[in-house]
């Protein structure tokens, strides 16, 4: 089996659009280490391009949509996004995407 | 058997038949958590599991520690069959005695140390608690540890953290909670980092203590040690000056940046529903890990009647009844059914009507609103007694008259599910007051009165009914 992610989303329609983006995946594969956070800088693609991983993607309340995305990684970013405590996520991604 | 640390419980509970070991392999990828939800909503036993999958079997966790009033009293060294009134009182008159804790030099927190890089939190068996929850959650039954900066106010509470990657854990203690208001009051202005502690697996008193409806400022330590009857020993943490339960299984130490956030949640909380809450959260990096050697990490399969339901039922109920008494309400008895996921208040008052009613919700809603029902019954409806609340409501509250809201904004319980999404993130929401008792204007030769023993017989029938009733076996 090929790697698989999953990610949260609030603006699904702009993750989704295959514009460059920032996202959060949660590693899926098996072992002690699956739901890993990995923050990247990525292009979703729905449908799936065969050969990439697998995204599978949850709404704000954790909701699974059915039909899975692929995601290719451009590039690996630090673990944390600059922001004060209790400040929105979904903002700081943004504001990190510039 | 003297309850005096988190074993010497689950030994308590295993006598009395409310603790199941289980020695065959289970997945700590829901299959564990799913095991220890059914059994919350079944209100069926707590678990020891021995054997996790991908961990060493010196790794153990146990589920739902009290999410029984069984399992409390047990934990109060009250007898398990104790009724819920007394279990009430005994808890109110404990709490009002302060016991300081006693500082020891070491600890069985301490005979294992991970410091720094070394630190994998992927190597504690932390469960997938529910399929779509944002991560892995280690802190679920836990006690956070944190110190006001300009103060020597030390705050415990009970609050998620999840995992985020080897070092990084997210959490959600409210902006509303202690640890909230010290980070956003001390830490965050001056740009400096908050030492924390994540305790797992220490005595029940202590946990019920951080998870305890307590005043600010007030020092859970010695409510833990008023609770459990004696003191609570102490140990200093490796990498801060903060001070934890010796006798713990594990403690997680961690400084929360104060410029620095990443994914938190969504996450399937105590009012019983996963509302996605997720987005405004904090984020913390472990600076060490320090546990027993064969250590317990413990698991609140968070959702319908988990282990926080009893604790903050009985402790909320306790401080909403003792808030009332200071402001002047003629109040007899306050109880939170755990069922409501600690979102009603049942308050019976000596006399009842639309101004004690309008006077109640806007005292319980003064500072955090965390309870958005309240239903108002006179003093004659017992409120432990859930039928006779209903049967109360459904027929003494006026449809209109009876209803008081009251709506308030930047304060509201951002987990609670019937806020829409705008509402959740701006805090914005309301509590009603659900009148349930008699009018106090309205003349007792017209007031209904009640068709059951106790009011509509008199008490030479009711002497004899309830003496034949036995002898017909009942």
């Amino acid at each position: 089996m090929g790697r698989e992610y999953e990610t949260f989303l609030r603006d699904r329609e702009f993750v989704l659009s295959g514009r460059e983006c920032i996202l959060t995946l949660r590693d899926l594969s098996p072992g002690k280490m699956k739901y890993r956070g990995i923050n990247v800088r990525a292009v979703v693609s729905s449908p799936p391009v065969p050969g990439e991983p697998i995204l599978w993607v949850r709404s704000v309340v954790g909701l699974k949509d059915p039909d899975p995305c692929s995601v290719r990684i451009v590039e690996e970013l630090p673990d944390t996004f600059e922001g004060r405590p209790y400040s929105d996520y979904f903002a700081a991604l943004e504001r990190a995407q510039g | 058997m003297e309850n005096n640390d988190f074993r010497s419980f689950l030994s308590t509970i295993e006598a009395s038949g409310d603790l199941v070991q289980v020695d065959d392999q289970v997945d700590w990828d829901q299959e564990l958590a799913g095991i220890g939800r059914l059994s919350c909503e079944k209100d069926g036993p707590a678990f020891l599991f021995n054997n996790v999958k991908d961990y060493s079997p010196e790794w153990r966790v146990a589920t739902n520690p009290i999410a029984t009033w069984r399992r409390l009293a047990v934990a109060l060294n009250l007898s398990p069959d104790i009724p819920l009134r007394e279990l009430y009182q005994a808890y109110a008159e404990r709490e009002t005695v302060m016991i300081p804790p006693r500082i020891v030099d070491d600890g069985p927190c301490k005979e294992v140390k991970i410091f720094g890089e070394e630190v994998n939190l992927f190597d504690l068996p932390v469960p997938m608690v529910h399929e779509g929850d944002g991560g892995r959650y280690l802190g679920t039954w836990d006690l956070v540890v944190s110190k006001d900066a300009d103060s020597d106010w030390v705050n415990w509470g009970m609050y998620r953290f999840m995992i985020h990657t080897e070092r990084i854990l997210t959490g959600y203690p409210r902006p509303t909670s202690h640890l909230g208001k010290m980070l956003l009051d001390g830490y965050v202005p001056k740009g400096a980092r908050m030492p924390i502690a994540i305790v797992i697996g220490a005595d029940i008193p202590s946990h019920i203590a951080a998870a305890a409806t307590f005043r600010i400022s007030g020092s859970e330590a010695e409510l833990a040690g008023g609770l459990g009857g004696r003191p609570i020993e102490l140990v200093k943490c490796e990498t801060s000056d903060l001070m934890v339960p010796a006798s713990s299984e594990i403690v997680v130490e961690a400084e929360v940046y104060p410029d620095r956030i990443a994914q938190e949640g969504p996450y399937g909380e105590y009012p019983g529903y996963r509302s996605g809450e997720m987005g405004n959260s904090l984020c913390a990096r472990v600076t060490a890990v320090t546990h027993r050697k064969d250590p317990i990490l413990t698991l609140d399969t968070t959702g319908f009647k988990d282990s926080s339901a009893t604790t903050t039922s009985i402790s909320g109920a306790i401080a909403i009844k003792r808030r009332l008494e200071k402001h002047g309400v003629p109040v007899v008895d306050v109880y939170i059914p755990p069922e409501s996921g600690v979102h009603l208040a049942v308050v019976s008052v000596k006399r009842g009507g639309a101004e004690i009613a309008r006077n109640v919700v806007e005292i319980l809603t003064a500072r955090r609103a965390l309870i958005s029902k309240i239903i108002i019954v006179d003093a004659d409806v017992d409120v432990f007694d859930m039928s006779a609340v209903v049967h109360a409501f459904a027929t003494k509250c006026h449809p209109d008259r009876g209803t008081h809201i009251h709506r308030y904004e930047g304060r509201a319980n951002a987990l609670t599910p019937a806020y829409s999404l705008e509402e959740r993130v701006s805090h914005s929401g309301a509590t009603v007051a659900f009148d349930s008792t008699w009018p106090p204007d309205w003349p007792r030769e017209t007031t209904p009165i009640r068709a059951t023993l106790d009011s509509m017989y008199s008490p030479e029938i009711q002497k004899l009914v309830t003496e034949r009733y036995k002898l017909l076996g009942r």
